[in-house]
């Protein structure tokens, strides 16, 4: 072996060994690193974006896209952060995602007609502040006025918190622009005559789930429309349960005793109970339902389902 | 001498700068550019849920810009200097060239590097859009690379400006406030028109006027959303680009013309 050839051997060698202790010492600089005051992570750092809007050099787009994967990534990162808190899609409080809010406002203020954090805060931010929730999608409207869907948006944050007259003015609104589905009028008259119903949710999700831009409000509308599943599923259960009652003048001891009541129950729309092999009864996202005998009633396996109720 | 003596030996000096330009490994840029649109495309549809077409554009046109800048002062400053500093320029002025005709042959080798820069990092933005169907995007971006292009052009000929009498330290760094004053020019005019003194506001007028309004070449945010800059408006910004450039450049010939190398 020549000189060189031993240098160049040495210097790789001195390099792979030098790296490794590198990655070593960054993981233990992670664990060891003192711990920082609590909600320190929240600490707003981020500009505002209608004032960075002069200082980007004419990159708006490019940082607006940064605070939309800021954004995205928020919500995610905190409940890995944070395990042990315990949320669902109907409260993402107890995160205290409060930069939620102000990532998309800069996003959509260094770019107004950037549509996608407007749609997103307009799904997401109900669970977390309705009023902003609200502010986001009508800042949508004021700055992109022909974009029907971020009517459907603002109407359905009215139909969450129950205000069906404002959600059908403004599914009433949204019908009006050229390009808007025939699904927003039917919408006008549905918020009208039974906007708390079953069937109005299911519309709404199923039309989300269908118009989604991407995969967390499809992900999100999907979840919802198996939830409205389960709804249903649970109500034939009962049924079933309380006929089994009435018969036996008992609780079923498991689903194995209920499955023969279950033959006479109709779910709609051609939904069928689905069993698993221990004969227990599955739930859309094919977790067993619970059976409380206590209280003789069907609930949902809040720890293994992905059901938000 | 003849204008087509002149344009020739012009032509012969912007020749040879954009082979200085190629032997300096300036274009290697695009290789980290390359990668950057690589990467762009293959990891941005998870990280902007879906959005990735334009945040293609908004990187890779943004890159582009600060790439462009970057070699537009770097090497826009050192085009003079290292000729005067390795004394190659006793070389060139003792042959029948004048020193204005050695500036604008700098400055247009240096817009040619550039413009083939910007040709082929345009087509890198144009080829990952096609791999992630931009939807049109990727021929639509075009107007704004142009106008990126005539944003470099200015630069280069500040860069050039300055070189012509200051260290080359110095002159990146003036041309570099300029990059940064110039895309706050409307900010100058709204702050002109709130003031109250008559003087102030007169000042900061002038100032509007008298740097590049370089926000008039951003479009690379609309370029995202696939809009084109209407030809009207182009041709008016190239006018604008091709009356200031000269301006700067004739400037700049000048005080090059008057400086003494001993």
């Amino acid at each position: 072996m020549d000189r060189k050839t031993r240098q160049l051997i040495l210097t790789l060698v001195f390099a792979a060994i030098g790296f490794a202790a590198v990655f070593a010492l960054a993981d233990r600089l992670e664990l060891s690193r003192p711990p920082l005051p609590e909600g320190f992570e929240d600490q707003d750092l981020s500009l505002q974006g209608a004032r960075l809007k002069g200082y980007s050099l004419g990159l708006e787009g490019l940082v607006a896209d940064w605070y939309w994967m800021q954004s995205l990534q928020y919500i995610g990162g905190k409940i890995l952060r944070n395990p042990q808190i315990k949320v669902s899609i109907d409260n993402l409080n107890p995160l205290n995602p409060r930069l939620l809010y102000p990532y998309l406002d800069n996003a959509t203020s260094l770019d107004p007609r950037f549509t996608a954090p407007y749609y997103y805060g307009a799904v997401v931010l109900p669970a977390i502040d309705k009023r902003q929730a609200i502010l986001i999608a009508e800042k949508g409207i004021a700055n992109n006025p022909n974009e029907w869907r971020l009517y459907q948006h603002l109407g359905f944050i009215y139909w969450k918190l129950e205000e069906y007259e404002k959600a059908a003015e403004i599914y009433d609104r949204g019908s009006k622009i050229p390009g808007a589905p025939s699904f927003m009028q039917v919408m006008v008259a549905r918020m009208k005559t039974e906007g708390g119903s079953r069937e109005t949710a299911r519309a709404i999700y199923r039309q989300m789930y269908d118009e989604a831009e991407n995969t967390r409000t499809k992900e999100l509308a999907e979840l919802r429309l198996l939830e409205l599943d389960s709804f249903d599923e649970r109500d034939g259960l009962r049924k079933a349960i309380a006929t089994f009652k009435e018969t036996n003048g008992r609780c079923p001891k498991d689903w194995a005793e209920l499955l023969p009541a279950l033959r006479n129950i109709r779910l709609p729309r051609g939904l069928a109970f689905r069993v698993d092999r221990n004969n227990a009864i599955l739930d859309p996202t094919n977790v067993p339902y619970v059976l409380n005998r206590e209280s003789c009633d069907v609930t949902i396996d809040l720890e293994k389902s992905k059901l938000p109720s | 001498m003849s204008i087509f003596q002149q344009i020739g030996k012009i032509t012969t000096i912007a020749r040879n700068t954009f082979r200085e330009a190629v032997r300096d490994r300036v274009l290697y840029n695009l290789i980290v550019f390359v990668l950057l649109i690589i990467a762009a495309a293959i990891f941005l549809g998870d990280l902007t849920d879906g959005y990735e077409a334009r945040t293609i554009v908004d990187l890779g046109l943004g890159a582009m810009l600060l790439f462009g800048v970057f070699i537009a002062i770097f090497v826009g400053v050192s085009l003079v200097s290292k000729e005067i500093e390795k004394r190659t320029i006793y070389a060139v002025l003792s042959k029948p060239v004048g020193r204005g005709q050695f500036i604008v042959g700098r400055y247009l080798g240096l817009c040619l590097t550039l413009l083939i820069n910007t040709a082929v990092m345009g087509a890198g933005v144009s080829a990952a859009l096609m791999i992630v169907g931009g939807g049109g995007l990727e021929y639509k971006i075009w107007g704004a690379v142009a106008l990126i292009y005539l944003e470099l052009t200015i630069i280069t000929g500040i860069a050039i400006l300055f070189s012509s009498f200051s260290s080359p330290a110095l002159s990146a760094l003036l041309t570099f406030l300029v990059f940064i004053i110039g895309h706050f020019s409307a900010s100058l005019r709204d702050f002109a028109a709130n003031l109250g003194s008559g003087s102030a506001k007169a000042f900061f007028g002038f100032l509007y006027y008298f740097l590049p309004n370089l926000s008039n070449y951003s479009f690379i945010t609309n370029a995202a959303h696939g809009d084109v800059p209407p030809a009207g408006y182009l041709a008016t910004v190239a006018l604008y680009t091709l009356v200031y450039a000269s301006i700067v450049i004739g400037v700049a010939a000048l005080i090059f013309s008057r400086r003494n190398f001993k």
